[in-house]
């Protein structure tokens, strides 16, 4: 397969906000840079969130008609507007809402959706086509050409044993790291923690890759790992797996950790069958953690620099199954959390149930929209070439 | 004259390296020799196990089953497709079978990339790629395209008549033969239409279903008459630019990522001179001096499957459980039978992160003492639950070989000794550094920890 050529855009100089001086006395520790300018985390829901029963159309007759068991009721719903309301697990989400802290873009998708995660995961985290099958990420390509003053193996950081398609480049990658105790273990084993304090530039490209590779890895692990012990993190995190991967990237930015790009998942909502109780408890704690983590980021005056992206390969069918759940769909909400947002609260309409497409809901808004959105206007990159194509603005964000 | 660095070269290239008693005997070997006995051993294979691939039932049978009794057939599908995959990485490290063959499978595997979506399917696949790996590849191509996982993977199931899908013939196109630029919007759509009716049962038999099937006149790469999809196969491969493609491919594989497009116009001019002879084309290939430039030389990644393999065969590894080799897999990125999409694996640079890096470091140590690995491979997306996290890599080796080859190497030679056998390229580190990482007991000690060691240096990784 032929790689594309992203173009390098050394024009674009690094506009990375100074940090405040009152926050540089947090900093601490003053071995290791300091991290300026804006922060990004994904989250990303696997298995395919059923947003219908996420932002619920409790109004809605249709609604109701098509999930005669499924539907959540108009008195169980978190009313956010006169039509909306969200799954009530999501407390702690509705708090955000009413601070204004969370933006919704309903119906979100794109041309030719494809209903297999496999696929449709791989489309939403290389940011391509539904045709089309690249292999680097959009966060890969975005180390890649557009990131002046990220050379440290962990700029963009993923919280798992392993790293994601989103995180590849050609050129650089992500780093991941599920726990900062276990991967300094691993990368502190004498005999490779000799090899990389005594390693001696080879004039062989593919050696001097290896061991460079190994000396930044063992290099962020020290770092990230001092770090994760400054213990800055106060909010109220569910006590769950992935309740603790929020918290330590929450340890991470409150610790002052030079990461800009955090990558976070958590899986379970492939709901064809009971999809009640297991969406009630994926959403539960996903809310618990987002509120938790926007308290932190708040305590520390960091929320106008932090954007959190919420995303989930697909959504679901609109009618229910024969089994209690859903099956796969197409369109999904995406949400949107943090200081700088344009638009608190709902960026577009609900998704029209009366207009479906053969069972499905039809997307309004290209995911690669709000892509374009964020590489141009909160990563200060070249949205064009990391996404080999011209997606429009969207009025999502207040960057300054 | 036999050169021992390019006859590791080419056990490497064109399989997965030496075990210690090939290293012993064949290092001195002459290249042509190596080349024959290669080829030799990849005319006397045995056949895959057909049992395998599970028990053969229609649609019809299987629906009378209790659901007890389906489940469990689901379940024992999901097993023997991972069985397969361990057997198959068990024949890449065996030196009684054929390490060439099992390259080249690997090789087409990457290259015709398909999911098996259960043991039938694969079992199917790999019996028609295990036949033609080094055969004609016109026959190939034509095999490939009636191959039920194929079919259903690039959605050809659905193509008919009065409604054609396009999938299979554009990536037909585009990836497996053609490359891109080569045809136009048009022709996919002509020769979408020549696959129609191309079909399979849930059996993973293939079925050519003539009601779907459009017989019409096609306009397809200037030439027009009632095509179906074998003379569409014709038409593409008569164009010399297929030959070219494949062989970009195969150079990328075997000789280096750096193309360099005179070598690749001399093998593309080979092939199709050979009537598309996969066979006799990589034996030009093994056979060119240039093959054995030292640009060429110990600058490969290893691919995950490669690496394992290959200190399978250097440590006579037996893996005890085959969801072990699974795990490897997945860990590091290449999982047998479910490769990423249809363009299959990247290789090369892609196969190292931060991640994948410290497991490959790190993997000989946990071959030699089946320590336990904490460490999450990710789920499938469609997992309700997170996956364990702690791994024993259930698999035992057996050093007599290497005692047997190295057993009686002076002290003074013998890091030299192995670390020529283990690494292609040479490293930078001396004996000296290296004696205050291994025990020296014994002979035994010294030779155990000194592999274990060289194998955990990164230029372990390269071949």
């Amino acid at each position: 397969m032929k790689r594309r050529h992203f173009l390098k855009n050394s024009a674009l100089a690094s506009s990375a906000l100074m940090v405040p001086s009152f926050l540089k006395a947090f900093g601490g520790h003053s071995a290791g840079a300091s991290r300026t300018g804006k922060i990004l985390i994904i989250v990303q829901l696997s298995g395919g969130n059923d947003g219908l029963n996420t932002i619920v159309p409790y109004r809605n007759d249709l609604y109701y008609k098509y999930r005669p068991s499924l539907a959540l009721g108009k008195e169980e719903v978190l009313r956010v507007s006169d039509d909306l309301g969200l799954h009530p697990a999501m407390t702690g989400l509705r708090e955000l809402y009413d601070e204004g802290l969370l933006s919704i873009v309903n119906s979100v998708g794109y041309p030719n959706p494809n209903r297999s995660h496999f696929r449709s995961m791989d489309i939403w985290q290389t940011g391509s086509g539904s045709k089309e099958n690249w292999t680097t990420g959009w966060i890969g390509r975005f180390l890649d050409n557009h990131c002046s003053g990220c050379e440290e193996a962990h700029y963009a950081l993923e919280i798992d044993d392993s790293l994601s398609l989103a995180m590849k480049g050609y050129e650089r990658s992500g780093f991941a790291m599920s726990k900062p105790m276990q991967l300094r273990k691993t990368t502190e084993v004498p005999f490779l923690k000799t090899l990389g304090e005594q390693y001696q530039n080879s004039a062989d490209h593919s050696v001097d890759y290896l061991y460079k590779t190994m000396i930044d890895t063992q290099s962020s692990a020290q770092y990230l790992y001092q770090k994760s012990k400054v213990h800055r993190a106060k909010g109220n995190y569910p006590n769950t797996a992935f309740g603790n991967d929020v918290k330590l990237i929450a340890e991470l930015i409150t610790a002052d950790a030079d990461t800009q790009i955090y990558y976070v998942s958590l899986s379970g909502f492939d709901t064809h069958i009971n999809q009640k109780a297991q969406q009630q408890r994926l959403l539960k704690q996903y809310a618990q953690a987002m509120k938790a983590l926007i308290s932190d980021l708040k305590a520390h005056n960091l929320l106008e620099d932090t954007l959190i992206m919420t995303f989930s390969e697909f959504g679901r069918r609109v009618k229910q199954n024969g089994s209690r759940g859903t099956d796969h769909g197409t369109a999904n909400n995406l949400f949107l959390m943090g200081g700088a947002l344009q638009q608190a609260g709902f960026y577009n309409d609900a998704p029209d149930l009366r207009y479906l497409d053969n069972g499905d809901l039809r997307y309004q808004i290209d995911f690669r929209n709000i892509y374009a959105t964020i590489i141009e206007e909160w990563l200060e990159a070249d949205a064009r070439s990391i996404l080999a194509g011209s997606f429009d603005r969207l009025a999502l964000l207040n960057a300054r | 004259m036999a050169d021992t660095k390019q006859i590791q070269h080419l056990y490497w290239r064109a399989g997965f390296g030496m075990s210690p008693k090939e290293w012993a005997t064949r290092r001195h070997w002459s290249r042509d020799k190596a080349i024959d006995e290669l080829f030799r051993q990849s005319g006397k294979v045995a056949p895959l196990d057909s049992r395998d691939k599970g028990p053969d039932m229609t649609l019809a049978e299987f629906k009378k089953l209790s659901k007890t009794e389906q489940k469990r057939l689901q379940k024992q599908t999901k097993e023997l497709m991972v069985t397969q995959n361990a057997k198959w990485v068990s024949r890449m490290a065996d030196p009684k079978e054929s390490p060439l063959l099992e390259k080249m499978c690997l090789f087409w595997h990457g290259h015709f990339a398909c999911v098996s979506k259960n043991a039938k399917m694969a079992y199917h696949q790999l019996k028609t790629i295990r036949q033609y790996a080094l055969g004609n590849f016109r026959d190939f191509v034509q095999s490939m395209a009636k191959d039920p996982s194929m079919i259903r993977f690039l959605n050809n199931q659905q193509n008919r008549k009065q409604q054609p899908n396009e999938n299979f013939a554009r990536e037909l196109m585009e990836l497996f033969t053609l490359g891109r630029g080569q045809y136009t919007e048009k022709d996919i759509k002509e020769a979408a239409r020549a696959f129609t009716g191309w079909s399979s049962n849930i059996q993973g038999d293939f079925i050519f279903r003539k009601r779907q099937h459009d017989y019409g006149q096609k306009q397809f790469m200037g030439q027009r008459g009632n095509f179906d999809g074998d003379d569409i196969i014709n038409i593409i491969l008569d164009k010399k630019e297929t030959a070219l493609f494949i062989s970009r491919k195969i150079y990328r594989f075997f000789v280096n990522e750096q193309v360099n497009e005179k070598r690749v116009k001399e093998l593309g001019d080979y092939f199709y001179a050979q009537n598309y002879n996969i066979g006799k084309t990589m034996r030009y290939l093994f056979s060119s001096d240039w093959f054995y430039d030292p640009a060429n030389m110990g600058n490969r990644i290893k691919s995950p499957v490669e690496l394992f393999a290959g200190m399978m065969r250097q440590l006579k590894v037996e893996v005890k459980e085959d969801r072990s080799i699974l795990f490897v897999e997945k860990a590091l990125g290449q999982i047998l039978f479910i490769p990423p999409n249809v363009a299959g694996w990247e290789g090369g640079k892609s196969w190292i992160d931060n991640s994948t890096l410290m497991i490959r470091l790190n993997l000989a140590n946990l071959v030699f003492q089946e320590t336990e690995v904490d460490f999450k491979v990710k789920e499938e997306l469609t997992a309700l639950k997170r996956s364990k996290s702690a791994r024993k890599l259930k698999a035992t080796i057996d050093l007599k070989p290497m005692l047997q080859v190295f057993g009686r190497t002076s002290e003074a030679t013998l890091f030299e000794e192995i670390q020529s056998y283990l690494l292609s390229t040479p490293p930078q580190w001396t004996a000296d550094f290296m004696r205050d990482f291994t025990v020296n007991r014994s002979k035994a000690t010294q030779i155990k920890s000194l592999t274990v060691r060289l194998m955990t240096l990164p230029e372990y990784q390269l071949c």
